[in-house]
């Protein structure tokens, strides 16, 4: 499996709500990380859209996967994203850092959603594949007022 | 655009009938504008707090009703609440949310004014065929301007009852979750969370304000995850629904008062800073109020018709429209308390809160569910009287109620009804 090729199997299993699958691409030292500030490292004491560590992640999953949450009864089919953009930033020994872009379509009760934004993914090499050591997603609209996002971006 | 069946012209005096409300209360762009005028440019608002603007020169965008405000730190260190708008053509004279300026320069033709609001330089004021009155053009300020323990308050209208009147009992409750700092200080300095929903503005309050009715049916899998990883359940915390937590106060304002309600005792031994923090509360608040704060939930309030109170943060309400609302919320720290305090505290809030959050956003669907629901016009009356044969008056003026009853939205809507009928404040 290429980075690129992971990128897409990643985007896929959020895109149809395979939140088990997801969650076991990840290491358990994991962070998943989406700020409101871009400049933001996620270690200052401030409040961010996500800021989850493994554990944090897993009650994610947990909750996501209940069925009782009520912003996703309908979304199942009805979102796709686009990754594109590529660009490896480290390729060293098992570690492999990715940027990219996304673009995000999601159909609910009364209208489209777009979300868009540029995903920093920090790889390790495992066996044939990847698993994610870091995430973070900065959205174009971090900073301003943003609808619910009960999914996995 | 709704089309609404109704009787020209609108009676405003026929939303609000005890017990019952009409759904046009939260539908009708026709409405929603008689509360801009009746409610949003008449009352005290919320505006933030001194915290967020420590420095001189600091300064944040916040509105009113509908209303571009500034809150600045001047130069002199005072605080002052400014129309964000220039005195030459009304361009926005500052579009960054937030950030320190020695002056506002209005980007249009670069009028320039100081953190303090003179008109420091009309440019090209030669053209003038007078003497410009540079004292004639500083930024407006609003027109009443107040502040409780730090809470900045402001009000568009000239004249009307003082911020202390407004608040009247409420700011006994507004002491319960500020003193909870050892130093008696809130700090709101680590960010805000923006959250827009395509629903009316009254859902945030009235859903914010009475967790335990709707709590075990929206938020079980939040209540159970919680209890996983804390070792509390809190979901079986009010089982037996206790009475006097639900209050309306007057003024509109609502609290859900959890002091007669002990948390279970948390497991394990308490860490040394949560033992450094209790030593630190019991020294400025002796040891049975200690107790009392740290043993129970701080009240849950709201401060009409923008300021909320919930565990951990200050969520402010923004209308957009009769059926589009921002709302934005602050994590509270508390002020010389230990950082893992702290940090516990923030950490409590993102796993509740925010858009990505496992609690609010049940919240915020329902809210989005319910203006849909709403459109249905068959019988136009919303139902609020759970508990109403129980109601009892208080002390303080307002009324009480069990842990689960509708007391705090009567409340709420009998003040609504009064300044839209034009006959309070």
């Amino acid at each position: 499996m290429t980075p690129e090729g992971f990128l897409y199997h990643e985007a896929q299993l959020m895109d149809e709500l395979r939140f088990q699958e997801w969650l076991d691409l990840w290491l358990e030292e994991g962070r998943y990380f989406v700020p409101i500030d871009p400049e933001s490292n996620g270690s200052e004491r401030q409040v961010a859209i996500i800021n989850d560590d493994y554990g944090r992640l897993e009650q994610r999953i947990d909750r996501l996967k209940s069925g009782s949450v009520l912003a996703i009864e309908e979304a199942r089919g009805a979102m796709r994203r686009v990754v594109s953009n590529v660009v490896v930033t480290r390729d060293e020994g098992d570690s492999v850092a990715l940027e990219s872009n996304f673009i995000l379509g999601i159909a609910r009760s009364a209208e489209q959603q777009f979300w868009m934004g540029r995903s920093f993914h920090d790889l390790r090499r495992d066996g044939d594949g990847f698993r994610i050591a870091a995430k973070k997603v900065l959205l174009i609209n971090s900073r301003r007022e943003i609808p619910l996002l009960q999914f996995l971006i | 655009m709704t089309t609404e069946v109704k009787v020209p012209p609108m009676d405003f005096s026929k939303l609000v009938d005890g017990s019952r409300v009409r759904g046009s209360a939260y539908r009708d762009p026709e409405i929603f504008q008689r509360e801009l005028e009746q409610i949003w440019y008449k009352v005290w608002v919320y505006i933030g707090h001194e915290s967020e603007v420590p420095n001189p020169g600091d300064f944040v965008r916040r509105q009113i009703g509908l209303q571009p405000v500034l809150m600045v730190r001047g130069d002199d260190g005072q605080v002052r609440v400014f129309y964000n708008r220039c005195r030459h053509r009304a361009n926005l004279v500052c579009l960054a949310e937030q950030g320190n300026a020695a002056k506002f320069v209005c980007p249009y033709h670069a009028w320039s004014y100081a953190n303090t609001g003179e008109l420091l330089e009309p440019t090209f004021d030669e053209g003038y065929d007078y003497d410009l009155d540079k004292e004639q053009f500083p930024l407006v300020e609003v027109a009443r301007q107040d502040s409780y323990r730090g809470l900045v308050f402001a009000s568009v209208a000239e004249e009307g009852i003082s911020l202390a009147e407004h608040l009247g009992p409420v700011t006994e409750f507004l002491d319960l979750f500020m003193d909870l700092s050892p130093e008696g200080e809130i700090e709101l300095n680590a960010g805000c969370q923006k959250v827009r929903y395509k629903g009316n503005w009254k859902y945030m309050p009235e859903n914010s304000l009475e967790g335990d009715y709707h709590g075990p049916f929206i938020h079980k899998i939040a209540f159970d995850l919680y209890a996983r990883r804390s070792g509390l359940d809190v979901s079986t915390l009010h089982e037996e629904e206790i009475p006097d937590v639900i209050r309306s106060l007057p003024g509109g304002h609502m609290v859900e008062d959890y002091r007669g309600a002990p948390l279970a005792k948390r497991p394990g031994e308490p860490s040394p800073a949560r033992k450094d923090y209790i030593e630190k509360m019991r020294a400025r608040h002796g040891d049975e109020k200690a107790e009392q704060m740290l043993g129970t939930m701080a009240p849950l309030l709201y401060v009409f018709p923008n300021f909320i109170y919930v565990m951990t943060h200050i969520r402010t309400v923004q209308p957009i429209s009769a059926s589009e609302t921002n709302s934005y919320y602050f994590p509270v720290m508390l002020k010389g308390a230990p950082d893992e305090i702290n940090e516990n505290r923030l950490s409590d809030h993102q796993f509740m809160f925010g858009s990505a959050g496992f609690v609010s956003p049940d919240d915020v669907e329902i809210m989005e569910r319910n203006q849909v629901g709403m459109r249905a016009q068959g019988d136009d009356w919303l139902f609020i009287g759970r508990g109403e044969h129980r109601e009892r008056e208080m002390p303080d003026g307002g009324r009480s109620g069990f842990t689960m009853d509708e007391t705090h939205l009567r409340g709420f809507w009998r003040h609504y009804a009064s300044l839209m009928n034009g006959d309070a404040e």
